[in-house]
């Protein structure tokens, strides 16, 4: 069996020098698109472009930054933009904040810059340089990252004000010291890619250092179950939070669900349980491992969620009171504005960001048959892999990333009159529906 | 036995009983019980491939450009052999014995770090002899899903989010449901293997009916019990032989379930066995002693004077055979009527019926009709055509049905290859690998079958429901992607209710 080391400085080198220049070659188009590039929801172009501008900084010529060819959802959405005659000068003044704590309490008066945060992705299903390079990032933009659920490795106290600690089912990594220092905790009930299924961490992937966070022992399978099962009501909710609150009494509550059926009711118990934050994670959402039928058939995909919760919190009397964030299968900067139009506040982006360092979606995050994880370095601990992720280019590819995003709101946004992201919620008076062709 | 003497003592038939004694008859007796009890279980195995698919992917290297690129980096880095001899994939492709100048494609699955890294000389394609298997309803997607989870009888894992369209035709419009935070059982990870996934084949009164005694006098249930919700159909097309046959009975022996055969093809080949179903089109007055073993016996066609021959001449429970033709309603009603036991129904490979409608909605039809006439409970409903995926199974059983019976997925699990028709059930021709024995395509089945199977735990686990029999017809635990649509985009410029312009 072959022993895998930590590559020398010169292989670290040659290699990730071998990868950049090579995704910048294909996104400027000095070769043609890899034929074997993309899907239905991420096709070849939406990759390339988020490579470009994660690269740039820029908005691409030539490339579709904006839509897939899933044939629903985002994807069938456009914008009723204004005459051009009408549209606003295009200036950083057009707001993109997002406020974070909308109940009025004692609580954080938090906001992020860009309508947009980092979800969770634990320290084992990423390495240290994938969350270091996303919580700098987070921090240069006054905004956030999640830990996800394996806990919180120590230099991400370098950040702790831009990191979100998560608490999900499997406990993992839960520590008091965490909790107190970060401003945001956020419970997960569910994922969107395998919804009611719990997370599963497969074990050649809980390394000695993944394992040591987690509380548990090198190298075997750790399940998070589903679900709570100190949960089942909202009374029982209700307690999870205020446990929260007695262990950090400043921090702002996000409590993220999936999208069942009855999602509204269980977006408004959970306003009601005290959170500040429903954060919504359609079925359509990234994973690093989750049952294939799960992503396909399980609760709906964020498009048709939005807009459910958005109008019974409405009805509620409660929707200026909370934040709705929407996660799952959120890819672009169109994407955000869409589902902000339909009614959510903010959105959570997770596999934007891996592409946007080089993930080509192959699905292999697992381990595949390497059982190493992903070859690009992304989702892995594994040590040599892991080493083609360094966190200062991959810091700088986001913030690039971000601002092509943020230029591209401001852009949707002058386009339609408006001055302020918060003027977009709701209005899906400015959406338009592309009909499909008889017979499509 | 134990037996209570009042006042508190307790004594053993065979004398007193102390507490020492009844703690040790209790732990026994415990013991006992405990070893008895199995739980159902379905062996998987991984097994080697015999006739593998076409490889996911073309690896092409230019090899001009690679020798180019190897000298150098021997140029640069010729006193750094880690750094020369690394291999820009984790996967194996080019680490053969002469490494990219002879790449082994069979190994890529697509990660495209070579042909980012070296654009210049290396390709990675979509093998089109891949993407040509298959039809516009069976994709090769369909069949590379069921090739893996017949060679590993496991649930299809993988990284990433969603690939696919968004919502889609037939079974792909619809989606499952699941519990949030409150949930009707307690049913997590870790509950799954207490989930039922058996079903009765039979009939049961709707109500029970007693004497003055007490005693059931009247109707009483009549049916049998599989472990798995769904069965094997008549092979269809050029399928049916004999070979296919005898790993069918193994199959189903072994997983306890059932495989539907035409009669003569039974008998002709000695096949006569509690968990096969003879399909009779014609009966004598003597068929059914044909079929001594025989659990259920299905009549291909509703006739009623066949059906009444072969009613009076078996104690199995007797079935029927319905095509979604026109006037299939009328035609169920009068087989249930004329106390059918088990009502199979059929679509073309497509799923669809005679009309174009999508199985999903005939099933439902056929559901909601039973309950109307006040008589579901009296009939098991099974139900066979385009169910090529795990995710249809638990769909076809919201949509109404009992079990599901399977018949393309039989030949794509035995690698088989198609070279007829995939709709149509006469049209159906396939090939199976020459190199295929008993033993080994009774394995792939199981672990089709296993896998599928826990592909259902994972949708009842995430709705909380423990037993699959809670899931027939349960439109509510359903979502419908145009219902929703409707609901979310209502009033959006544009949007007309079902996509279309």
């Amino acid at each position: 069996m072959m022993t895998i080391v930590k590559p020398s400085q010169t292989l670290i080198e040659k290699t990730t020098g071998l990868m950049q220049d090579g995704m910048n070659a294909v996104a400027f188009g000095e070769y043609g698109i890899p034929e074997a590039l993309g899907d239905a929801r991420w096709t070849d172009e939406l990759i390339l472009s988020t490579w470009y501008m994660a690269e740039t900084g820029k908005i691409p010529d030539g490339l579709n930054y904006k839509t897939g060819k899933s044939d629903g959802g985002f994807d069938r959405l456009d914008f009723k933009f204004l005459p051009e005659s009408e549209w606003l000068r295009h200036s950083e003044e057009i707001g993109t904040t997002l406020d974070l704590n909308r109940r009025g309490d004692a609580k954080r008066k938090l906001t992020c810059d860009i309508p947009w945060y980092g979800g969770g992705m634990s320290y084992g299903s990423v390495s240290v340089n994938v969350m270091m390079s996303r919580a700098r990032n987070s921090a240069r933009w006054n905004s956030f990252m999640s830990t996800g659920e394996g806990g919180y490795p120590a230099p991400l106290m370098e950040c702790k004000e831009n990191v979100i600690t998560q608490v999900a089912t499997g406990y993992f990594g839960v520590e008091e010291e965490t909790i107190q220092a970060a401003p945001i905790v956020e419970f997960k009930y569910a994922q969107g890619a395998k919804p009611g299924l719990g997370g599963h961490l497969l074990a050649a992937k809980a390394g000695e250092e993944v394992a040591k966070l987690r509380g548990s022992v090198p190298f075997v399978s750790l399940f998070s179950p589903f679900p709570f099962h100190s949960t089942y009501s909202v009374e029982d909710h209700s307690k999870h939070l205020d446990w929260i609150e007695t262990v950090n009494p400043t921090a702002i509550l996000s409590v993220k669900v999936s999208t069942p059926h009855d999602v509204d009711m269980v977006a408004v118990g959970s306003f009601y349980a005290g959170a500040h934050i429903i954060h919504l994670d359609g079925s359509y959402g990234g994973t690093g491992a989750a049952p294939e039928i799960a992503k396909k058939n399980i609760a709906m995909p964020i498009e048709l969620a939005i807009p459910k919760v958005h109008k019974f919190l409405q009805a509620e009397g409660v929707r200026d009171r909370v934040t709705l964030i929407a996660s799952g299968g959120v890819r672009t900067a169109d994407d955000i504005a869409k589902a902000i139009a339909l009614g959510a506040d903010g959105c959570v982006l997770g596999t934007t960001d891996l592409v946007g360092l080089g993930c080509t979606r192959c699905s292999n995050c697992e381990g595949g048959p390497s059982g190493r994880g992903c070859p690009w370095g992304l989702t892995t601990t594994d040590v040599e892999l892991q080493e083609w992720v360094q966190p200062d280019w991959a810091e700088e590819r986001l913030h690039n990333l971000y601002s092509a995003m943020q230029y591209r709101i401001r852009d949707i946004l002058r386009k339609l009159g408006l001055s302020d992201v918060s003027e977009l919620r709701g209005r899906t008076d400015l959406l338009s529906y592309i009909g499909k062709e008889a017979g499509e | 036995m134990l037996e209570s003497t009042g006042e508190g003592t307790t004594t053993a038939a065979a004398g007193v009983l102390t507490l020492e004694k009844f703690g040790a008859e209790s732990a026994l007796i415990g013991r006992e019980m405990a070893d008895q009890y199995h739980r159902y279980n379905i062996d998987t195995e991984e097994v080697d491939d015999v006739d593998p698919l076409p490889h996911r992917f073309l690896v092409e290297v230019g090899k001009v450009g690679l020798a180019k690129f190897i000298l150098s980096e021997v140029f640069h880095y010729g006193l750094k052999p880690d750094v020369i001899l690394s291999r820009p994939c984790t996967y194996g492709v080019f680490s053969g014995p002469v490494g990219g100048f002879l790449p082994r494609p069979k190994l890529c699955v697509g990660c495209l770090r070579c042909t980012v890294q070296h654009p210049d000389f290396v390709k990675v394609l979509p093998n089109p002899d891949l993407l040509a298997l298959g039809d516009k309803y069976t994709t090769h997607g369909h069949i590379t899903a069921i090739d893996e989870e017949s060679k590993k009888g496991m649930v299809p894992v993988r990284g990433q989010g969603y690939r696919g369209r968004f919502g889609g035709p037939g079974f792909d419009g619809m989606l499952t449901d699941m519990s949030e935070i409150v949930r009707p059982s307690r049913d997590g990870i870790h509950g799954r293997e207490l989930i039922g996934t058996s079903v009765d084949i039979g009939t049961k009164p709707m109500h029970l009916s007693f004497d003055s005694d007490g005693n059931i006098v009247g109707k009483t249930p009549d049916m049998f019990t599989i472990k798995v919700p769904f069965v094997f159909d008549i092979p269809p097309g050029d399928l049916g032989t004999q070979r296919l046959a005898e790993v069918l009975n193994s199959t189903c022996k072994r997983i306890d379930t059932l495989a539907c055969m035409n009669a003569s093809d039974v008998l002709d080949w000695g096949l006569d066995a509690p968990h096969i179903v003879p399909v009779v089109s014609s009966p004598s007055p003597e068929t059914a002693a044909s079929f001594p073993k025989a659990r259920l016996i299905e009549l291909d066609a509703w006739n009623k004077q066949a059906f009444e021959l072969l009613r009076s001449s078996t104690e199995a429970l007797v079935g029927v055979r319905i095509n979604f033709t026109d006037g299939w309603q009328e035609t169920m009603m009068k087989a249930v009527n004329n106390r059918a036991d088990v009502i199979h129904l059929n679509a073309d490979l497509h799923g669809r019926g005679g009309d174009g409608r999508f199985v999903s909605d005939l099933l439902k039809e056929a559901h909601m009709l039973l309950i109307e006439k006040g008589c579901r409970d009296m009939v098991t409903l099974i139900g066979a055509g385009g169910i090529v995926s795990a995710d249809h199974l638990p769909k076809a059983i919201i949509s109404g049905l009992d079990a599901v019976a399977l018949d393309l997925p039989v030949l794509f699990a035995l690698q088989g290859r198609s070279h007829g028709s995939l709709q149509t059930r006469d049209g159906v021709k396939g090939t199976l690998p020459r190199k295929m024995t008993n033993d080994w395509a009774e394995q792939r089945l199981t672990n089709l079958c296993g896998s599928w199977r826990d592909q259902l735990l994972e949708i009842l686990g995430a709705m909380g429901i423990r037993e699959v029999r809670r899931l027939r017809g349960e439109f509510g635990r359903s979502m419908i992607v145009t219902h929703l649509e409707d609901e979310a985009f209502e009033g959006i410029e544009g949007y007309v209710s079902g996509g279309a312009a």
